[in-house]
């Protein structure tokens, strides 16, 4: 082991699988090429590009707002200098296993939304459906071209301490992200001149271009109108939102620039309407339509979900797919592969506990301080319960609150998420890690862009990745072989 | 064009326009003031651009120029006027140059560095404000070489003209009320000086007219001269042809504003300078005011139109 100050508090977690060192001893060879380059860099230097990294998110406007007091402060994802790298081989197995997953998660869909073989043929219960709060009986019969519900999906994965890849969720509403993967590439690209070729990094900056063709082809016109909708500059995704309008060439709209008019969607221009043909909407299924859902949203358009079920706009990714990413039915999926393709999983599924069954509440509850504890129906890392770190008195009252409706609360052992190397204080640290990577899913296939956004604890010892309870990002380099 | 999207051009223009102009005044009125403190006192400027519910008085010139710039309850204060217009950019990024936003995106991160204020109230205040002036320069300069000639870059002009011309007339509304006050002839002229010096004329004045300031000339520089960027006559033109590109390339109905600009643009062409003197000074301007209230109100309906 090297005595270079990089190294000299690499304290590995236990039992834990580490992205960079192998068996405590020695470098993975895919992080080779970037230690070395490291290690020749001062650590003034390194800490002058972890702060030009900083500047360079700010100057591009690559922020998000928080409001207090209506004073606007301008904020970045925490991001890491340090480049999380996954091997070609590695890289080929998260790609058969997504795909096989996207690929079932569509027809789940479409016959759930259809004849629902999946529930007469007894695999997944039918109250289960049904009590989902993101399943829509206005899907019910709609007709979607190619079959396609999820459109783009990110699906988040993890590593365990076995060294094998897990799906913590499958992410099919309005998964975001995808603007940090491709800024933290054009970062990495300004921080180590040279090394990304050097390196064979597989590039991800086609993304925008894969997800243009994909929303081109939902409509039978050759130039078709399509938008992308946004709830607006508010939302913490908006620079998300403005960024793939601007890369993909087409227009971000607010639901307020829409209108639907004998059940076509139109857009106000300033030379009168213009028809629209493909919505990318950033904005849940909830807001989307107050005719039909929330009717207080004045974040949708009024009528839209007319339009669309008589075919006249197409709505990216359908209404009503948060059926298949619901925690709950997640426990289904392996099963839902065997039973649509008669395939075994690629990836795994971490073991789940359905707290609606008595056994495995009892064994749940017996066994919290090994447990997590999420609503089947959050998302963001809100609403859970880390057995492990938690008090007496918050145990208490959690459980009260899952024996009120146990169904509604799944649990997971506390996993080992793998660690990555952060550039923390001018030393290398271990962190905890996940992936998600995204697929676009289109009439010849799902295709993953090679990379995705790797999220990061920068708490110690922290699980948590979400970017709302302090996480951040790095760059994900694929490396091609 | 989305109507929003093109209403945010005109903005983000008018925006950026009304703090060049006011960045320019108060650097001028810095130096008139630190001269004749009587002649030339802050409050006309704090009127003029105080579009907050409190009212503010000073006349201490670095507390005048920190209220003007940072105050957060004020509209027209710098830092909400960029920051509105970033805003603005923000939401047609996919219309801009990548250049230009990166530019607003820049001036507000400038804005928002803790100790500039400090700098201000410590420094020379001159350079502070030149230094504020160049993030309009770079920006104007960008917008120039980075912007395709097509809808948003005619939006764009239509705000940044619109504005252009409102800030001619109130400049010179404002120092009339001045000149109103004083019968003596020589304190007229420091007057007339100090109009030019705001709106960037001085130089071109003494090249056509030499270094004697009369109001008949300054008004004819300020409101019929053909060359001068600033004048009402060519922000009027620049106006109408913006306009004019636009419902050629049909982003915009052929509506009122058209109409209204023939009409103003022939008033300031026509109207000779002995005719302007019989009708009163201030009658002309109240007059041109209104018409411009109009054409603002008439471009406003771009938007209105179709908002329902």
């Amino acid at each position: 082991m090297s005595q270079d100050f990089l190294f000299s508090s690499y304290d590995e977690l236990p039992n834990t699988w580490d992205e960079m060192i192998n068996n405590q001893t020695e470098i993975r060879p895919q992080y080779e090429a970037i230690i070395h380059c490291l290690k020749k860099i001062s650590k003034e230097e390194l800490s002058k590009k972890e702060e030009l990294s900083k500047q360079l998110f700010m100057s591009q406007g690559v922020t998000f707002t928080v409001y207090n007091d209506d004073q606007g402060i301008e904020k970045i994802f925490p991001f890491d200098i340090v480049p999380r790298i996954i091997t070609a081989s590695e890289w080929d197995f998260i790609e058969k296993g997504i795909k096989q997953r996207i690929k079932v998660l569509n027809l789940f869909i479409k016959d759930i939304y259809n004849d629902q073989f999946i529930i007469k043929d007894g695999i997944v219960p039918a109250d289960l459906i049904y009590n989902c709060p993101n399943y829509l009986r206005e899907m019910k019969g709609v007709k979607v071209p190619h079959d396609i519900y999820v459109h783009i999906a990110g699906v988040d994965l993890i590593r365990n301490n076995d060294g094998e890849f897990y799906v913590l969720e499958d992410n099919l509403r309005t998964p975001s992200g995808v603007s940090y993967m491709l800024e933290n590439r054009e970062i990495s690209k300004r921080l180590y001149p040279g090394i990304l070729p050097k390196n064979n990094v597989r590039s991800v900056s086609n993304y925008p271009n894969m997800l243009y063709k994909k929303l081109q082809e939902l409509s039978f016109k050759s130039q078709p109108n399509i938008v992308l909708l946004t709830p607006g500059i508010y939302n913490s995704a908006y620079y998300e939102h403005s960024t793939l309008a601007r890369l993909m060439g087409i227009e971000l709209v607010e639901g307020s620039d829409l209108v639907v008019k004998n059940h076509f969607v139109y857009m106000k221009t300033t030379n009168g309407l213009k028809q629209v043909d493909v919505i990318y909407r950033r904005v849940d299924d909830d807001f989307l339509d107050p005719l039909e859902f929330n009717a207080t949203s004045v974040l949708g358009v009024a009528g839209i979900m007319s339009a669309y079920r008589k075919g006249n706009v197409n709505i990216i990714n359908a209404p009503g797919t948060g059926v298949a990413d619901d925690k709950a039915i997640y426990v289904y999926v392996p099963k839902m592969i065997k039973y649509y393709l008669n395939e075994e999983p690629i990836l795994k599924n971490i073991e789940t506990y359905q707290l609606g069954n008595p056994d495995e509440l009892k064994h749940v509850a017996e066994n919290i301080k090994t447990m997590v504890i999420k609503k089947t129906d959050g998302s963001g890392g809100y609403g859970m319960l880390m057995g492990h770190e938690a008090s007496e008195e918050e145990i208490k009252d959690y459980l009260a609150t899952v024996y009120r409706n146990p169904s509604a609360f799944i649990a997971q052992p506390i996993l080992k998420l793998s660690t990555a190397p952060c550039y923390i204080n001018g030393k290398l640290s271990p962190r905890c890690i996940d992936l998600r990577p995204f697929a676009l899913s289109g009439k010849d296939g799902v295709e993953i862009c090679p990379g995705g956004l790797t999220r990061v604890a920068l708490k110690k010892g922290s699980l948590v990745v979400n970017s709302s309870q302090g996480g951040g990002s790095k760059d994900t380099w694929v490396i091609q072989d | 064009m989305l109507s929003r999207a093109a209403n945010n051009l005109i903005w983000i223009e008018r925006y950026m326009e009304r703090g060049n102009g006011m960045l320019s005044l108060l650097r001028v009125n810095f130096s008139a003031n630190q001269d004749s403190p009587e002649l030339f006192s802050w409050s006309p400027i704090i009127k003029n651009y105080n579009a907050s519910e409190t009212e503010f008085y000073t006349e201490d010139a670095i507390e005048c120029i920190e209220y003007l710039i940072f105050s957060t309850e004020n509209p027209n204060s710098i830092l909400n006027l960029v920051t509105k217009a970033r805003e603005n950019a923000r939401s047609v990024q996919e219309h801009l140059s990548r250049e230009i936003w990166l530019c607003i995106n820049n001036y507000y991160l400038y804005l928002m560095q803790k100790d500039l204020i400090k700098k201000l109230k410590t420094e020379d205040p001159i350079v502070f404000l030149d230094d504020l002036k160049k993030f309009h320069l770079i920006y104007i300069g960008t917008m120039d070489i980075t912007q395709e000639r097509g809808p948003s870059y005619y939006f764009m002009n239509v705000g940044r003209f619109l504005e252009r011309v409102i800030q001619i007339s109130e400049f010179t509304a404002m120092k009339l009320i001045e000149v109103a006050k004083t019968s003596d002839s020589l304190e007229q002229s420091f007057y007339w000086k100090n109009l030019l010096l705001s709106v960037g004329g001085y130089q071109f004045y003494l090249k056509t007219y030499k270094s004697s300031f009369q109001e008949n000339h300054v008004i004819q520089m300020l409101f019929q001269d053909q060359l001068f960027p600033r004048s009402m006559y060519y922000c009027v033109n620049k106006l109408n042809r913006h306009i004019k590109q636009l419902i050629e390339i049909q982003e915009l109905e052929r509506n009122n504003t058209e109409f209204l600009l023939g009409k103003l643009e022939s008033t300031i062409k026509y109207t000779t300078i002995e005719s302007i003197n019989q009708q009163g000074l201030n009658q002309f301007i109240l007059g041109i005011k209104e018409d411009i209230k109009n054409i603002s109100f008439s471009i406003n309906t771009v938007y209105f139109s179709h908002s329902n």
